[in-house]
């Protein structure tokens, strides 16, 4: 007796389709899988036997071999349990074999027989919806992602309800409206007073999606601005919003009900973090931090502690938007668009740049943490802001302007940035002598056009004048960073 | 007696080239094997010349110092009269603060416009920002090392000393080939004052080299005038005790030109930004002294895209500098 489903495995982002034989013989009761699964999927076992008892379903006492084809492919994750229990109970003939064709099945038993939702179920639609079915059996939890896949759910709470809906006991679920979107708490534009020059900074660098550092001593809310420019960053477009929720779906950190992700993603991962955690790996390839923060922001938080190797990881993402681990069983490569935000004191000891402290680092010393960022990686910020501490009555000013005023302008700015912008002559003239006057290097000259260009864009300018090059020169590296 | 035998003797032999060195039989066996002509030809081929101190052209302020070294190997495009030129010599804390920075690079700058020649010792901290404002001003300026020729030491400061060299001179006693060593910067010392009609320090602790230099040039008979500091400021301690021992106070270059008896030359033509402008604006805002950019965009009623761009403008003019995001007239 023989029945088989389907599923979809993940391989990197992308899914392929797995067929689920199950095949029952006479012999000693025995259950066996084959076809390259992993432990947790070995564990399958167990789960499926205790979830189709719990269903108050019968387990076949028979010699049960369950084949995962393509048998070459390597099968990890508790997403097959339920088709290996449906193609179980099919082939013992307690759901109708029929019944089955046009449906891929993708979820995790619990002992009691519910079911649970495993990560990626958005990319499993996606290549169900690929693969030719026309519904797909999941977690209650699940639905909303695989509806957006445009896939039509089955949405389940328990493998019995699974098998009664198979049977015809009971009607599919109604199609539920499409999701709305996730909605994420972005803090806002307006908590910040004072810091005009970094606020400044911050929306330049949004509209031409600029790289940004900032330097300056600690507590004066370098990281409290940088976690205020995804709110300034226009909303992500269908095709985007897909990419990211498709992410994180893999990475299972979609919330629960969620939708389409719009916000620009944010990320901050820990200076201890590995360099796997920051790009991407582990056996079973998974996207870092680099890739959840795909058309987002990666904070870098105090970036000379960063382990170097992290560091130049990040070279191939900055350069090309992708990240590519490859492995014994394969090349998979993730996308990793995202905008850059470094944070970093003027020196170890932090005193730098707070008049109200004496910085105690030896030349040495200095050097040494300079040192740790490498002139390549420094060449990747379009923007560099050295914010000094401020004055205490600065604090008391008024609140500033909100992230959602500020994120017009950007959202202009970005419309006119396919506008093709000439320097005019005056505008050359100044860059050629500041080329000249100020430590910038050729990467330094190309940086601080890209960053005129924006300004230009962002004031709705019809060329890019002088004062849009002066303007950008004041972002560029401070003397402290340049002078090799 | 070879002069220039007796300087590659002492850096082989790691030993200061004092004259009695030449009363040894080593020296002598050293000297009659020596070829003058051979290593002058070799040291040009490599880029660099060797003044005598019998030479006519040898600095005769250096010339005339209790110990004066046997002759000076140079690096540099500038012509030997450079070391003879007006010269004060720059000197201070290597770890400087950022108002050290700025106010060694600010003297240097007016020092250099009015056509002194600008002696330092290519150190981090003051040395180099002197150096650098000399270099800013189009002037000339001399960099003097504590080891060999051809040697870039602090290495970070190499990129510097190749833009001192093709302005002006980098010098040293030192023949090529000789390693930086403690006791070497010392003796360094007594060339910058020994060069400088007078020494002005910037910043320096207690016990800092920029004090030795400043104790060289007094026994020497040179001005030695000092930067007033915060009294509070480690940094100001060593200057702050000069002054107290009776050294002229600088708050400008005109106070270090008044010393040399060099008249100030009248203020640049270009006269600053034009009035009612926003770099006039910014440039007021700066009166009262030190401002990061978000006081002076209040002060000025700027927003901070025109305060950036102001900021640039004077920052090219070379009238104000900046330093982690704090700008200084």
């Amino acid at each position: 007796m023989l029945a088989r489903t389907f599923t979809h495995a993940l391989v990197g982002l992308e899914s392929r389709r797995v067929e689920v034989e199950a095949h029952l013989q006479n012999g000693l009761p025995a259950f066996a899988i084959v076809g390259l699964a992993d432990r947790a999927c070995q564990e399958a076992k167990e789960r499926v036997r205790s979830g189709i008892a719990s269903a108050e379903l019968q387990w076949p006492g028979h010699r049960i071999t369950v084949n995962l084809a393509p048998a070459d492919l390597r099968k990890e994750g508790s997403g097959f349990d339920l088709p290996i229990a449906l193609a179980v109970l099919a082939a013992s003939r307690q759901v109708p074999l029929g019944a089955l064709a046009g449906h891929a099945a993708v979820g995790e038993l619990a002992l009691d027989g519910r079911l649970r939702p495993v990560p990626g179920t958005l990319v499993a639609a996606e290549g169900a919806r690929r693969g030719g079915a026309r519904r797909l059996v999941c977690a209650a939890e699940s639905g909303p992602e695989v509806l957006l896949a445009g896939v039509e759910p089955v949405p389940v709470r328990h493998l019995a309800e699974a098998v009664a809906y198979f049977r015809g006991e009971r009607d599919p679920p109604p199609v539920e409206a499409p999701p709305g979107d996730v909605a994420v708490a972005v803090p806002d534009l307006a908590d910040v007073r004072g810091q005009e020059r970094a606020r400044r900074a911050l929306e330049i660098a949004a509209a031409g999606a600029h790289n940004l550092l900032l330097a300056g001593p600690p507590g004066i809310g370098k990281t409290m601005l940088a976690r205020r420019l995804p709110g300034i960053l226009p909303r992500l477009d269908d095709e985007e919003a897909l990419e990211v929720t498709r992410i994180h779906s893999v990475a299972g950190l979609l919330p629960q009900g969620g939708g389409l992700l719009r916000t620009p993603p944010f990320r901050a991962p820990h200076h201890t973090a590995s360099t796997a955690a920051v790009i991407g790996g582990g056996p079973h390839p998974r996207p870092g931090e680099a890739s959840l923060a795909h058309r987002g922001v990666l904070l870098l938080d105090e970036l000379p502690e960063f382990p170097r190797p992290v560091l130049e990881a990040l070279r191939q993402p900055l350069e090309d938007g992708t990240v590519a681990v490859a492995r014994v069983g394969g090349r998979v490569v993730f996308p990793a668009r995202f905008q850059l935000v470094g944070t970093m004191n003027m020196c170890p000891c932090g005193a730098r740049g707070d008049p109200a402290a004496q910085c105690t680092c030896s030349p040495q010393r200095l050097d040494r943490y300079r040192e740790r960022l490498s002139r390549a990686l420094l060449d990747r910020f379009d923007l560099v802001v050295a914010l000094p501490r401020p004055r205490a009555g600065e604090l008391g000013g008024a609140a500033g302007e909100a992230s959602a005023a500020v994120r017009e302008r950007v959202v202009a700015a970005r419309a006119r940035a396919g506008d093709d912008l000439a320097r005019t002559t005056d505008a050359d003239a100044l860059l050629t002598r500041a080329v000249e006057r100020l430590p910038l290097s050729g990467r330094g000259h190309a940086r601080v056009a890209r960053v005129a260009r924006t300004i230009a864009a962002l004031a709705a300018a019809p060329h890019v004048a002088p004062e849009h090059v002066a303007e950008a020169l004041a972002y560029r590296s401070p003397t402290e960073l340049a002078v090799a | 007696m070879s002069e220039l035998a007796l300087a590659v003797f002492a850096a082989a032999r790691d030993v200061h080239a004092a004259p009695r060195e030449t009363r040894s039989r080593q020296y002598e066996q050293f000297a009659a094997s020596f070829d003058d002509r051979a290593y002058v030809d070799e040291l040009s081929q490599r880029g660099f010349r060797w003044l005598a101190r019998s030479d006519p052209a040898f600095p005769p302020l250096l010339g005339a110092i209790h110990d004066p070294p046997p002759g000076l190997f140079l690096r540099g495009a500038a012509d030997t009269r450079v070391l003879a030129a007006p010269s004060v010599a720059v000197v201070g804390a290597r770890s400087c603060a950022d108002y050290g920075a700025h106010v060694a690079r600010g003297l240097a700058r007016g020092l250099a416009a009015a056509g002194v020649v600008v002696v330092s010792g290519l150190a981090r901290g003051v040395d180099g920002w002197a150096h650098r404002g000399a270099l800013d001003a189009g002037g000339t300026t001399v960099a003097v090392l504590g080891c060999g020729i051809d040697r870039d030491y602090p290495r970070a400061h190499a990129r510097l000393a190749a833009e001192v060299a093709a302005a002006g001179l980098v010098v040293s006693e030192y023949p090529p080939g000789v390693a930086p060593a403690p006791w070497r910067f010392p003796a360094r010392n007594r060339i910058v004052a020994g060069l400088a009609r007078a020494t002005v320090v910037v910043e320096a602790r207690e016990r800092s080299g920029a004090l030795i230099t400043a104790d060289l040039a007094l026994e020497e008979g040179r001005d030695v005038l000092a930067v007033p500091g915060e009294i509070t400021s480690a940094l100001s301690r060593g200057t702050n005790a000069l002054l107290r021992l009776g050294a002229t106070v600088v708050t400008g270059p005109e106070d270090v030109l008044e010393v040399l008896g060099i008249a100030p030359r009248p203020n640049e033509d270009n006269g600053g930004p034009a009035p009612g402008s926003p770099a006039a604006a910014a440039l007021a805002a700066l009166a009262d002294g030190a401002a990061t950019a978000d006081e002076i965009a209040r002060n000025a009623r700027l927003d901070p895209a025109a305060t950036a761009a102001a900021l640039v403008e004077l920052e090219l003019a070379g009238v104000v500098t900046s330093q982690g995001g704090v700008y200084r007239r």
